[in-house]
Parts: structure tokens; sequence; C-alpha cells
């Protein structure tokens, strides 16, 4: 182990009775990283993050902070850790500046230090206002900058953060993000979120969970890499066609592209009534805008808009994980999700809505289908990696599946 | 012990950040003068210028009242709303947190007991000057209390770990230490096989204390009050630590 590996996670597997929350996760973190956890709404985020600090213990595996042994050097493990939990609670009756103070006598830290680091962290925290309150007082987006600001208290290299952006409104989000950001600079951040916008934002690195296992690790290059595809923006105009052509119908259009060769799915996505808007998905080593567009002209159709975009993580992430959440979630997750990508009150929200939607419609199987397996393939091969250097604990059962497919 | 002294002002202090500890403390010293002054005509009628009436009710009202209000929030409701994880993965030890919180809770039941000594200040110092009380038993009974006060809030510490509902920690709590006080009184022993008694005497709060009372300090009643506490303390720490295995 080198000494700028920060966070080390050895096969950490964590069972709570005979459900498996966590399953040989694996993973490093290096000085000065940026990393976003990512992952479903119980895939593990916070059970790891809850073993790295000494809250829980994990049932096999181990795991160094610092290169402090997360078993058997607790204090020396949170010493160096700034933690913000899930949804973070403090004590209400206390006031900001006063439970400031706790934290820090319990960091063993003292009156003239707390007074010179207090300053810098009340402005990038945004605290200035609210000092005096109690916390009970304050609104959830202030007590979360008060979870920041204790996290920071003991100026700590290792930041772990569970979900810092939950509940925030958009405008809470963002300046949480450009805290983090700042204190980001120097500092090693391990951040959990099912928001996969705030990881591009905010991250350099992204590790994928699903269902207690890594199921993507790298750069968010890298990661977005992954899919192995890219998708196309295509609007055609509803109403009017090139002279002598007649105003296209939607199902037309729709089988059109779909059937041009390199794409692998069209999806009609939701516009106003003057364009037909579809999403199409394509591998990535081809290009096909010139051939979208000459089919538009063949067929008379007036192509309005059209965009080639690489994949984004929304759709890898969405890839590696759906169809293991599908399997035994149903709906609960992709509600979820579609709830939290509606606050970002983008457009991005409307589409994964369509998307989510489709995962639960039998109906167009094939073309989503055909995403997850290639998902799925990819996923064990990110994770048969780690499985096959650390098979020695093995459980029998699951590691021939992860080896086939490892291979596929 | 710097933690665990952090932990336990931090305690102390909360309490006084709610009316929980004025209310308790105010009906606690209000229902001691109503017992003193007319319960079984008061202390005016007794012959002898003792506390002794004082000092077999004031552990009634800290186990019945005092004791399981104190207790009750411990830890349960550190679980129950979350604060616990904050706590705990500061730089703390799990037996910190304990003994923090046990100390907390303990100075405020000894605030309480403290306050006690208002009635005899009155009586025997100023203005009743009641004549000459004899100090011996006093001291060795605030000593009782002390001790058996650790223990019930031991007690109630435990219960409140093993929960997180304070209501119920609460309940659990005024039961214990409601059946610790009247399995020493002669009705329940009288109905009791030799043996049986033995053991019941032997774990009565009330004959434990009993001692302290009359001004004869037993080193066995000592060490059961503090073995009980050293026990609750350690089930505390166990029920702390089994979060992490949960
Ligand atoms: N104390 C617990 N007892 C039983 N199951 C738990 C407990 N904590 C978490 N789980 C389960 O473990 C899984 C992972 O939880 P968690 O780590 O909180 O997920 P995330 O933070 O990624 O949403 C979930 O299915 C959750 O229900
Ligand atoms: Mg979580």
């Amino acid at each position: 182990m080198t000494s700028d590996v920060m966070i080390e996670a050895q096969g950490l597997t964590k069972r709570y009775g005979a459900f498996r929350a966590l399953d040989r996760v694996s993973f490093q973190v290096k000085k000065g990283e940026v990393v976003g956890f990512l992952g479903p709404n119980g895939a593990g985020k916070s059970t790891t993050m809850r073993i790295l600090t000494c809250y829980q213990s994990a049932t096999a595996g181990s795991a160094t902070v610092h290169g402090h042994d997360v078993f058997d050097e607790p204090l020396e493990v949170r010493s160096k850790i700034g933690y913000l939990p899930q949804r973070a609670q403090m004590y209400g009756e206390m006031g900001v500046l006063e439970y400031l103070r706790f934290v820090a006598d319990i960091r063993k830290i003292n009156v003239t230090l707390f007074n010179k680091r207090i300053r810098n962290i009340v402005e990038v925290c945004g605290l200035g206002t609210v000092l005096g309150k109690d916390l009970r007082q304050l609104s959830h987006g202030y007590r979360q900058r008060v979870g920041l600001a204790q996290a920071l208290i003991h100026d700590p290299p290792i930041l772990v953060l569970d979900e810092p952006t939950e509940g925030l409104d958009p405008n809470e989000k963002t300046e949480v993000l450009e805290y983090i950001k700042q204190i980001g600079r120097d500092r090693t951040v391990i951040l959990s979120t099912h928001n996969l916008a705030e990881v591009e934002e905010a991250c350099s690195r992204a590790i994928i969970v699903s269902k207690g296992r890594v199921v993507a690790d790298g750069s968010i290059d890298e990661v977005r890499a992954r899919g192995g595809r890219v998708r196309y923006h295509v609007s055609i105009d509803e109403k009017n066609a090139l002279a002598g052509k007649s105003a296209p119908a939607v199902g037309d259009v729709e089988r059109a592209l779909a059937t041009l060769d390199g794409i692998t799915s069209a999806k009609e996505t939701p516009t106003d009534d003057r364009a037909h808007a579809f999403s199409l998905l394509g591998t990535r080593s081809t290009d096909l805008r010139a051939d979208i567009y000459r089919l538009c002209v063949e067929r008379g159709w007036v192509l309005l808009e059209m965009r080639r975009d690489i994949q984004r993580l929304e759709d890898v992430f969405k890839a590696l994980t759906k169809s293991d959440e599908l399997a035994d979630r149903l709906r609960a997750p992709a509600a979820a999700s579609v709830a939290d990508e509606d606050e970002d009150a983008d457009d991005e929200g409307d589409d994964a809505n369509a998307d989510d939607d489709d995962a639960n419609d039998e109906g167009d199987a094939d073309d989503e289908g055909d995403a997850d397996d290639k998902g799925d393939g990819d996923a064990a091969g990110a994770n048969g990696k780690e499985a096959d250097e650390d098979d020695d604990d093995d459980e029998g059962a699951d590691a021939p599946a992860d080896k086939s497919k490892g291979k596929g | 012990m710097s933690t665990t002294w952090t932990i336990a002002k931090r305690e102390f202090r909360s309490y006084f950040d709610s009316p929980v500890a004025y209310v308790v403390i105010c009906l606690g010293l209000a229902a001691l003068g109503l017992l003193f002054f007319n319960y079984r005509g008061g202390f005016w009628d007794a012959n002898r210028a003792s506390l002794e009436q004082m000092f077999i009710q004031v552990p009634r009202g800290l186990s019945w009242l005092v004791v399981p209000v104190i207790t009750m929030r411990l830890i349960a409701e550190e679980k129950h709303s979350g604060t616990l994880e904050l706590l705990i993965t500061l730089p703390v030890r799990d037996s910190e947190v304990i003994f923090g919180k046990f100390l907390g809770a303990w100075g405020l039941v000894l605030v309480f007991i403290a306050a006690t000594g208002l009635y005899p200040i009155l009586m025997f110092g100023w203005p009743w000057d009641l004549g000459s009380l004899d100090t011996g038993p006093v001291l060795s009974g605030y000593l009782g209390l002390a001790l058996f006060s650790a223990a019930a809030v031991s007690i109630g510490l435990l219960i409140s770990s093993l929960t997180e509902s304070q209501v119920i920690a609460f309940f659990v709590t005024f039961l214990v230490l409601f059946m610790l006080h009247i399995v020493g009184s002669g009705m329940t022993l009288d109905m009791l096989p030799p043996r049986v008694e033995y053991v019941v005497t032997f774990i009565s709060f009330e004959t434990r204390i009993a001692g302290f009372l009359r001004g004869a300090i037993h080193a066995r009643d000592i060490l059961f009050f503090l073995t009980v506490t050293a026990g609750c303390l350690t089930g505390s720490f166990w029920a702390l630590e089994r979060r992490k295995w949960a």
C-alpha cells in the first residue's frame, strides 16, 4: 500500500441476518480525490460509510483509513475523518455555535484554535446569520451546513459525506456542492449520492454500487465510456414536409429511425405538438448523423434538430443498476429517482421519467433489455477483477456466477 | 477522561434546555414538602429531631419519578432522533459515551438530592431553629442516597439503551425500580418462603438503604450499590456496542 491511499476497503461484506447489504466491496481512494459513491437507494452506500467511520462493523473484509484499521483503531480513524451522516441529526436544543464548540471539545481543539478556524468555516459554510440560533430552529438546508461545519472543525484530511444534498432545494444543492468543491480542493472526499448530475459536477471519480456490489469504478470519463454507446437527439417537424411529401406520422418516423443500421433503440421523447422528438441509442464507434440526415431528405421530413451526445453518466448508471434493482424492488427506487430528478428542474427530469416508465413496461422489453444485458456484462467485468483478487474468503455459491458474467 | 467529562457536561446542561429538569425538581420537592409536613401527622409530630421520614420518602420519590424521567431519554432518544450516529463517530469510545451520560444524569439527580437539604436547613438552621440535629445519620443518609441514586440511574441508563422509545424506557425503569423497593417491604416478605425472602432482602433497595438512614454504614451495602452500578454500566456499554453487529 502506498502512502497516498487514504481509504482502502477490501472485500467488505455486511450481513443483516440473512440479508447481504454489502457483498465484497473493494475500492481505494487516493489522496486529493473527490469520489462520488453512487448507487440507488438501498445499494449499501450508507452501510459502507458507517463501516468506514467505525459506527458499524463489517461481517467480513477489512478497511483502512489513513493507514489505520477501522476495526482496531477506531479513534485514530475517526480523528482523521470529518463525517456527515445521511440526514444528520444534531442536538436540537443546542445553539449552532454551542454545538460546534461541543464537537471541538470532543476533538480536543483548544479555544484559540477553535476561534481561528471557526471564522473560516462559518464563511465557507455560509453560517454567519444563524450562529446564535438553536439547531431545531434551522431549516434542513442550514442544518446540513452545520453538519458540514462540524465535519470540518478539526481540519480533517478525509471527508465522508453521506448524501449531503438529499432533501435540499435546487439552490441549496448548488451551494452545498459549491462548498464541497471548495473543501475538496485540499482534501480527500468521498460523497455518496444517487444524483448523477452532482457527481459529474463535483467529482473526479465515480464508484457505482448496486445491491451491495461495486459495479463500476473509475474516472467519470472512464465510467461514462463504459456504456460504449452514444445518444442522438432528433426532432422532426410534425406539420410540414418537403415539397411534394406528406407530413410524417410518428410511428413511421420511429420505425424508420429504429431500423437504421447501428441504432439499437429509438424512443419518442415528449415535446410540444409541432415536432416529433426521438432519443436514439447507437454504438460509440460510429457516427450516424449523416445517415439520419439522408433518411430525412429521402422521406422529405423537415429536420429541426439533431444532436449527438456521448452517453451520460445517468445512462451508464441505469444500465448498471437497473436490472439488479428491478429484480426485487420493482417500482420503489424508480419512483424515488424520478422525484429526485424533478427537483433539478431541468430537461433531464423528463428524460429520466420516460426511461423509468419504460423500465416497468413489458412492451419495450427489447430496447431496455438490450441496454441492460450490455450493462451487466460490463458490470461484471469491472467487478470480476476485484472478485478474483479476494475470492479467498469465499462463499462458493456466488463465485461461479461472477466469473461466468465476467466472461460475457 | 476529558471526553467523558465533555459528554457529561453536555448531557447535564441539556436537561436545563427543556422544562423537564425544572418540572421534575419542583414537583419532587413539592411532593416531598407535602409528605414532610402532612404525612402521618407530618414531621412536627415526630418526637425526635431526625430526618427519618424524609430519608424514607426521598428514595421512593427518586425511583418512582425523578430517575425514570431523567434517564429515559439518555440513549433511547439519541437512537430515536438519530443524534447517536454523529456522537459515536466523533473520536469517542463507547465506554466514554456511556460513562459521560451516566455522570450527566447522576449529576442532575445529585442536584435534586442536594435540594432536599433545603428542608433540614429550614428546620434546624434558619428560620425555624428547632433544636440540634443529630448530624451523623444525616450525613450517612446522604451518602446512602448518593450511592443508591447511582445504582438507580445506571439501571435507567441500561433500560434506555435497550430501546428507542423514551416512553417504554420510562415505564420499564419505573417498574423495575418500583419492584426493587416493594420487594423489601414487610408485606411482601411475609408471603415468601425463607430462601426467597433472603434473596429478596438481598436485592431490596429499601433494606439496603435502611442502614445508611440510621447512621450505620456497612461495606456490604456500599458494595451492593457499586456493583449494581458497575454491572448496569457494563450492560449499557454492551447494548451500545450491539449496534455494530446489528
Ligand atoms: N440496521 C439494519 N438492519 C437491517 N437492514 C439494514 C439495516 N441498515 C440497512 N439495512 C439494509 O441494507 C441495505 C443497504 O442500506 P444502506 O446502506 O442504507 O443503503 P443506501 O445508503 O445505499 O441507500 C438496504 O437494503 C437496507 O434496507
Ligand atoms: Mg443511505
